[in-house]
């Protein structure tokens, strides 16, 4: 069985393909296609972007407007999947299973990103797909101006949307 | 130099500047005992631990010309790198240290400057004396005592011949001291194109003995440690400590920078 697609189409920026390891990281990679499925995903935002870091979406409209979310999943970050440039990982709070909607494309390889013990310290962030298509994209996202934005760091000036998220 | 922290360090110190010295019991004492049980996943140590190194020999000393200190210290450098990794650079004190006390210790000796990796951000170690441009007299004197004909001259002198050097230019040092001397700091200029030139966010540095952060730029700054006197009023002794805690808003980056007191450090959980 191939692994599940998801297009993200960013408004002025262009589509970045995901592709989900659903072997590894199944939890994760259904919870990203049930939003997906829903319709979570339109009109998001990347609300936080840091060069040399990762960019992060999929949880607020623009405006700063948090969108509301489903239970929080399990964190799969032992799945030996690395937070390797291009590859998408859950975002969370400082409690490891808090991931809902919420995700990150690293733009670098983020080691100390990676589980190392089961420890609230260690858990990592879960990696559950890579780009497989407009890296180019994210590059551009990763390039935008960004500033303070109310009680936020790193916030695009100008609102970096995704218009649309569809499952292949 | 440079050094890539591994995936699971999460807390990591740094000191300088202690200026071990046998007649400074409360600064060995207070040192012995954070080296004992901090909780860091490593330990830089900056320049200075030593008052006078005069060479690794002073380690196997038959003639008994030193004192024991030495072996000492070594012995508490040992029991920590047991249970954390030590890395060591050294100062304009101690720039004799060498592979022999390393190996004796198990410690790294770092090159100086050297660059650390650690969470999304590049960290410049120095121990800073190399920056104070404005001093004029010691700028000579570095080369020349950084010279490997220099020091392979100096090291082969008998032990207690080097030892009394030592005293000799300590003493002169500490003299230098009771005038009015305005000690040189660390050169605006060249800190923030040494930065530049390695790709670095931030330095740490001791040497000045003038514990700061200043800003350099919009996104550089420069970190200053402070020395560890036990015995001055009042007593001066700081751990600075980055830690890589998880945002509330999602995976973190950059170190949370703190100044501890040696109490708190050991007294914290690492990323509290």
């Amino acid at each position: 069985m191939s692994n599940p697609q998801v297009e993200l189409h960013v408004t002025g920026y262009g589509v970045i393909t995901l592709e989900l390891d659903q072997e590894k990281a199944p939890k994760s990679a259904a919870n990203f296609l049930a939003y997906v499925a829903k319709g979570h995903y339109n009109n998001t935002i990347f609300h936080r972007v840091i060069p040399g870091f990762m960019v992060q979406g999929g949880g607020m409209e623009p405006g700063m407007v948090q969108k509301p979310c489903d239970a929080p999943i399990e964190n799969e970050a032992n799945n030996g999947l690395k937070n390797n440039n291009y590859t998408v990982a859950m975002a969370r709070t400082g409690d490891p299973h808090s991931a809902t909607a919420q995700f990150f494309i690293n733009v670098t390889d983020n080691g100390f990103l990676n589980h190392t013990a089961p420890s609230q310290q260690g858990w990592g962030y879960a990696v559950f797909g890579k780009v497989v298509a407009g890296a180019d994209v994210v590059d551009k996202i990763k390039a935008v101006k960004t500033g303070r934005k109310g009680y936020h760091d790193d916030v695009p000036k100008e609102d970096v949307i995704i218009e649309k998220a569809v499952a292949l | 130099m440079e050094l890539h922290a591994p995936p699971h360090w999460r807390c990591v110190d740094f000191i300088s500047d202690l200026h071990l010295h046998a007649n400074e019991p409360l600064t060995f004492q207070a040192w012995g005992e954070y080296l004992q049980r901090t909780t860091a996943d490593a330990l830089f140590i900056l320049g200075d631990l030593f008052e006078i190194w005069v060479g690794d020999d002073v380690l196997a000393d038959p003639s008994g010309a030193s004192t024991g200190f030495e072996q000492q210290c070594a012995q508490v450098l040992r029991a920590a790198a047991d249970r954390t990794n030590l890395y060591i650079m050294a100062g304009n004190r101690d720039f004799l240290m060498g592979p022999a006390l390393m190996q004796a210790c198990g410690c790294t000796l770092l090159e100086d400057p050297c660059v650390l990796e650690f969470g999304s951000q590049r960290w410049l170690l120095t121990h800073g004396d190399a920056l104070c441009l404005d001093d004029k007299a010691y700028m000579p004197f570095r080369a020349l005592v950084r010279s490997a004909q220099w020091q392979r001259d100096f090291l082969e002198k008998p032990l207690h011949e080097r030892l009394t050097l030592a005293l000799q230019m300590r003493a002169q040092s500490e003299a230098r001291k009771q005038g009015n001397t305005v000690y040189a700091d660390v050169d605006t200029v060249a800190a923030q194109s040494c930065l530049e030139t390695l790709r670095a966010d931030h330095m740490i540095h001791g040497h000045t003995h003038r514990p700061a952060r200043h800003p350099l730029g919009v996104q550089h700054d420069r970190w200053v440690l402070s020395d560890w006197d036990l015995s001055a009023q009042p007593p001066r002794a700081e751990v600075l400590r980055l830690s890589l805690v998880p945002g509330e808003h999602g995976p973190a980056g950059k170190a949370r920078v703190q100044r501890l007191s040696p109490a708190n450090a050991i007294a914290a959980k690492p990323a509290d």
